[in-house]
């Protein structure tokens, strides 16, 4: 089976279906079809110019330089799901961002059929955005999230973004916990941190489950990548997460060790808090990352840095909010420091970055 | 004479605003199908904030006032906190929000039609066609 093709063939088969029920009158395709869409308009400023501080870290470039710059954290994604039976649906997002070519282009995120065997039980086919962190599969809608963005250093080991491949989610109560069980298998194309060859194609297999018990909610997730690229792939990702989020206030801290052969072992975490002030939701974060080891690559403290942060969300009309961030970003190391791209070699350890985010965020 | 006329125009305007905050606290009841189960409060909630299929919730406008008060009675949250949670759901292809009816008839039909529906009207719109499950007060 052609993997690549796994997002094509769930695309066509969506619209085919779609259009085969839509029936060519408004009416029904209103029931069949529902569009939606997201996008963040965001400027960054960074007083630091040995280095580009950069929102994702694929992202080439950033703001360095006493210059702001919009490309870090603007982007926008339009849906569409589809309703083609009752146990049958589709969803398909494109969404254009600033990755790793440095280019808006419009990608395919996701772009899957989904078959629900019971309302607890569901398979996909086609393309799935990776469960590699909390929040991970919505790091791109600004509006899910509490910050202008997910703090930088959970996210270093840079797995693969989505798979093409099978998705099996199960939901199980028992008393009053529920279990969200995912099992997936797919294709992939790995990004490497640091270096300029990214997309290397792998295999991933993905192991999570979402423990929820009333607004507590645990979070484990196992990823193993392999390939035999150059370099080859074998990385194993293993995460925790934790959130309390009762309405009024939450505090949550996810976690990633990561064991890759040629990068070595990293291990990334953060904690988080806020509270929400009629519209006005002030949070705190602080987030690192550090190698643990040195890999077959022959690189020492890959990726080390920490970060502290401060902002506010502001929800200031319907299905619109905006953002205000301030941190400061501590390099530990020049190797890839993860929150930087481009580090001049007259960067230090020990230099810092203040950096402003301002971002509005809007959902339709 | 004017004491006289401003008296009465004022009493009737503390009755105005007293029976306006009266309308405004009127019982929000959860209801289901007179064939139904019966429903916690805690199921409810899950229900309306994504974490369960268990049940199909029918909702009211977005930004009206029971959708308003429901919301916070339930959940703890306000209409910006629960537009980012099913946002979410949505852009992860997990699932569809709550399907919004522009009122509480179009409510309490929906969910006498159906066994796995769950709504919530005010009290004084229920009728035999369905089933009161929670009072929120």
């Amino acid at each position: 089976m052609n993997f690549k093709l796994l997002p094509v063939i769930a695309l066509i088969l969506v619209l085919g279906t779609a259009m085969a029920h839509a029936d060519a009158t408004a009416d029904t395709l209103d029931q069949h079809v529902t569009f939606s869409g997201f996008g963040t308009l965001g400027v960054v400023h960074s007083d630091y110019s040995q280095a580009d501080f950069i929102g994702n870290v694929v992202q080439p470039r950033g703001a360095g330089d006493s210059s702001w710059s919009a490309s870090l954290d603007s982007d926008l994604g339009v849906q569409a799901n589809f309703t083609l039976t009752d146990a049958l649906s589709g969803v398909v997002q494109i969404l254009s961002r600033d990755d790793a070519n440095g280019q808006f282009k419009p990608t395919i995120e996701w772009a899957n059929l989904q078959y629900e065997i019971t309302p607890d039980f569901k398979v996909r086919l086609g393309r799935m955005v990776l469960p590699t962190y909390e929040h991970s599969d919505t790091q791109n809608v600004g509006y899910t999230l509490p910050w202008v963005r997910i703090p930088i250093e959970i996210a270093y080991t840079d797995a693969g973004l989505y798979s093409d491949g099978i998705d099996v989610l199960y939901r199980v109560k028992t008393g009053s916990v529920t279990q969200n069980l995912q099992a997936q298998w797919g294709r992939t194309s790995v990004d490497l941190p640091g270096v300029e060859f990214t997309s290397i194609p792998a295999v991933v297999v993905v192991l999570s489950d979402t423990l929820q018990y009333g607004d507590t909610s645990l979070r484990l997730v196992y990823q193993k990548y392999s390939g035999s690229g150059l370099p080859p792939v074998q990385l194993r990702v293993t995460g925790a997460g934790l959130t309390y989020d009762p309405g009024a206030w939450f505090v949550m801290g996810d976690s990633n060790y990561s064991q890759d052969k040629f990068f070595g072992d990293f291990f990334a975490w953060y904690v988080s808090g806020g509270v929400r002030l009629g519209r006005f939701a002030p949070y705190a974060i602080y987030s690192t990352t550090r190698a643990q080891s040195v890999g077959t690559s022959g690189l020492k403290s890959l990726g080390n840095d920490h970060t502290v942060a401060v902002g506010v969300r502001l929800d200031f009309a319907k299905n619109l909010d905006t953002k205000l961030q301030l941190q400061q970003v501590t390099i530990d190391s020049l190797d890839d420091s993860a929150s930087f791209a481009e580090i001049d070699p007259t960067a230090r350890v020990g230099d810092k970055a203040n950096v402003l985010s301002l971002t509005m965020d809007f959902v339709f | 004479m004017n004491r006289h006329v401003k008296l009465p125009a004022l009493g009737a305007l503390f009755l105005a605003a007293f029976a306006a905050a009266n309308v405004h606290a009127e019982d929000i009841v959860v209801i289901v199908n007179p064939a139904a189960a019966p429903i916690s409060k805690e199921q409810v909630a899950d229900l309306y904030l994504g974490r369960s299929d268990a049940w199909v919730p029918v909702d009211q406008a977005v930004g009206s006032g029971i959708y308003v008060e429901f919301y916070k009675k339930v959940t703890g949250r306000d209409g910006a906190q629960i537009k980012a949670i099913w946002s979410r759901i949505l852009f992860t292809g997990r699932g569809v929000p709550p399907k919004q009816l522009p009122d509480s008839d179009a409510v309490k039909k929906a969910v006498a039609a159906n066994p796995k529906a769950v709504g919530y009207i005010e009290k004084s719109a229920v009728d035999a066609s369905v089933k009161i499950a929670l009072v929120l007060d």
